[in-house]
């Protein structure tokens, strides 16, 4: 589904990733973990298109993707959840989500400004589905606020709606469970469970090691740019490299 | 959608109705109004909504009088040659955008500024065009039977444009590509996560409101008859982005209300400047001055325009209706007990 292969980013002089590789199988559940500066956003915004690699390759379905901007890759079927809040200020809860949908319609311009029977077909089916995911992530009847009055944590959740919108074959989600609370906490879990269950491919970055541990099928360890360890996560927390790099110390969050 | 349709009724209505009314006096103005309206319209989106600014609409405008202008001198129909233009200033958007909207921030302010000075020393040299002298009698515009000969029935057309070119933005912004716009306005990054080709919709929307100042354009060679590349100076681009600042950017009713205040207000001006006592150049140095002035006025203390007043007023009148309402509520079913 996903293969990167020997990706490397500098900045400056530093690498923030290194000789990166790793493969995600179709309906896998990856975790990614690393102490903070690992590199992990890095990693997600050389899949997504927003950074360029130094070096190395990223294949989506056994495609080459390296040359694709990002919204072609996101055309293609991945979609993200941003570690901070990128949420469209000025739109509604609800139209946030529906721009999610873009993907999966068709009317431009012209046919808007016509109002064409299919682009208002489009609209209503687009409609619909996001007031369904807005109940699904836990945002039912907020659809109308304004997006940027609602609290860190439910932006979070506003993101996950608007990235499931777009009915993507591989999820990218940024340590989408901080900000939440324990209750929210549990419900997301669930949700994550649920996507996987229906099939979906995601890799998911988090700093809560019980939570990644309990949902993931194999868990990837970067630490200063580089993998140290990919396993299981009975493997990995086995790993002496990680607990020495990672588990072992106390981290502040 | 039931609303929608009232709203757009109403709208109509009243514009007809002011085409209908209105004095000769007023007319010439009001003509004035509704083609600026439509060009400020789409000034308003691609600031708004876009992010981009542009200073060559009244390139854009200058191209559409002229695509019409010059196709009637040579014998195409008005009403297929009123069709072109609009096409025509899209076009030359696209032509110009590409290369641009790779820039940045203010390059595209800049380059539509430069694109504005080549097209009127372009347009100064052909001879398709008139040159310096200009480009004379092109004919009235026939839709039909129709005649379009008196002023009155300039106004009703423009104003039918003007109608016409509210409901496209009112649908775009309603729509799909108005929610990519909107978005892209908001985080370039998350929108293009969202497959929303960034670019290419910043050209469409720059190229959707240079369609509608050649739209207006087109109606404006109609219903001037002649054409000089001193009609459409350097100050028309900056008019419309100083209108659409006013109004309130990235709203529809912002490019119209914007365009219709500045106007009156220009307006009352240049006739207080000539009246005797006045010295010569005062016209032109208070024509300017009121635009710096307002722009200005409006960046530091109104940045959401005339229409966040508005709005803002009518938010407070529906509270105080409801803090009103509860009162009485309120009141009416403690006195009872008490
Ligand atoms: N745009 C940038 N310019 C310069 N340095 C950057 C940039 N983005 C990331 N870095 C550096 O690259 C390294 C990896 O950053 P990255 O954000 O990928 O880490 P992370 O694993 O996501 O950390 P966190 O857990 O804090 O989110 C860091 O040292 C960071 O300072
Ligand atoms: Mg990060």
């Amino acid at each position: 589904m996903l293969r990167v292969e020997g990706l490397s980013r500098r900045f400056g002089g530093v690498y923030a990733l290194e000789n990166v590789s790793l493969n995600v199988e179709p309906g896998e559940l990856r975790g990614i973990i690393g102490p903070n500066g690992a590199g992990k956003s890095t990693l997600f915004n050389l899949i997504t298109g927003h950074l360029r690699a130094n070096s190395g390759n990223v294949f989506f379905r056994d495609e080459a993707i390296d040359s694709l901007g990002a919204h072609a890759r996101a055309q293609r079927g991945i979609a993200v959840v941003y570690q901070g809040a990128r949420i469209f200020r000025g739109m509604t809860v609800l139209e946030n989500v529906m721009v999610g949908a873009h993907r999966r319609t068709r009317h431009g311009f012209i046919e808007a400004a016509l109002r064409s029977p299919r682009s208002r077909r489009e609209d209503e089916a687009v409609r619909l589905l996001s007031a369904a995911l807005l109940t699904l992530v836990g945002l039912g009847g907020l659809g109308d606020r304004p997006a940027e009055s609602l609290p860190l944590g439910q932006q979070r959740s506003l993101q996950l709606a608007r990235a499931l919108a777009a009915e993507p074959t591989l999820l990218l989600l940024d340590e989408p469970a901080s900000g939440l609370r324990e209750a929210e906490r549990h419900h997301f879990a669930e949700l994550i469970r649920s996507l996987r269950a229906s099939g979906l491919t995601i890799v998911l970055v988090e700093h809560d090691v019980p939570l990644v541990t309990t949902l993931s099928d194999r868990i990837t360890v970067l630490d200063l740019g580089r993998v140290i360890a990919e396993g299981t996560p009975a493997e990995v927390r086995e790993d002496p490299a990680v607990i020495g790099a990672y588990l072992g110390s106390p981290r502040a969050s | 959608m039931q609303k929608g349709h009232s709203a757009f009724f109403a709208l109509l209505l009243g514009t007809l109705c002011l085409a209908r009314f209105l004095g000769e006096s007023a007319l010439s103005l009001y003509v004035l109004f509704a083609l600026t309206a439509i060009v400020t319209v789409g000034v308003s989106l691609l600031m708004g909504q876009a992010g981009q600014v542009s200073l060559g609409q009244g390139a854009f405008y200058a191209c559409g009088a002229y695509t019409a202008g010059v196709l009637t001198t040579h014998g195409c129909p008005g009403a297929v040659a009123l069709l072109v233009a609009p096409c025509a200033a899209a076009a030359l958007a696209v032509v110009i955008g590409v290369p641009l909207l790779l820039l940045r921030g203010h390059h595209l302010a800049f380059a539509t500024l430069a694109a504005h000075l080549i097209f009127l020393s372009v347009i100064g040299e052909m001879t398709v065009t008139g040159g310096d002298v200009g480009l004379q009698g092109i004919p009235r515009l026939r839709l039909g039977p129709l005649e379009l000969d008196s002023v009155r029935s300039y106004a009703y057309l423009s104003s039918l444009a003007l109608v016409a070119v509210v409901v496209v933005a009112r649908n775009i912004l309603a729509s799909r590509p108005g929610r990519g716009l909107r978005a892209l306005s908001s985080s370039e990054l998350a929108a293009a996560s969202s497959a929303i080709p960034v670019g290419r919709y910043k050209l469409a929307v720059f190229s959707l409101s240079a369609g509608f100042a050649g739209l207006a354009g087109g109606i404006y060679a109609f219903y001037m008859g002649y054409l000089a590349p001193g009609s459409f100076p350097v100050l028309l681009s900056v008019e419309y982005v100083v209108m659409a600042t006013v109004g309130g950017l990235g709203t529809i009713s912002g490019g119209v209300l914007g365009a219709a205040v500045v106007l009156l207000l220009v307006h009352a001006l240049s006739r207080l400047a000539t009246t005797s006592g006045m010295p010569m150049s005062a016209p032109v140095i208070l024509s300017y001055a009121v635009y710096a002035v307002l722009l200005i006025t409006t960046v530091l203390f109104l940045p959401g325009g005339i229409v966040s007043l508005v709005a803002a007023a009518s938010e407070r009148a529906s509270r105080r209706s409801a803090k009103k309402a509860s009162e009485a509520a309120t009141s009416s079913s403690t006195t009872p007990s008490g």
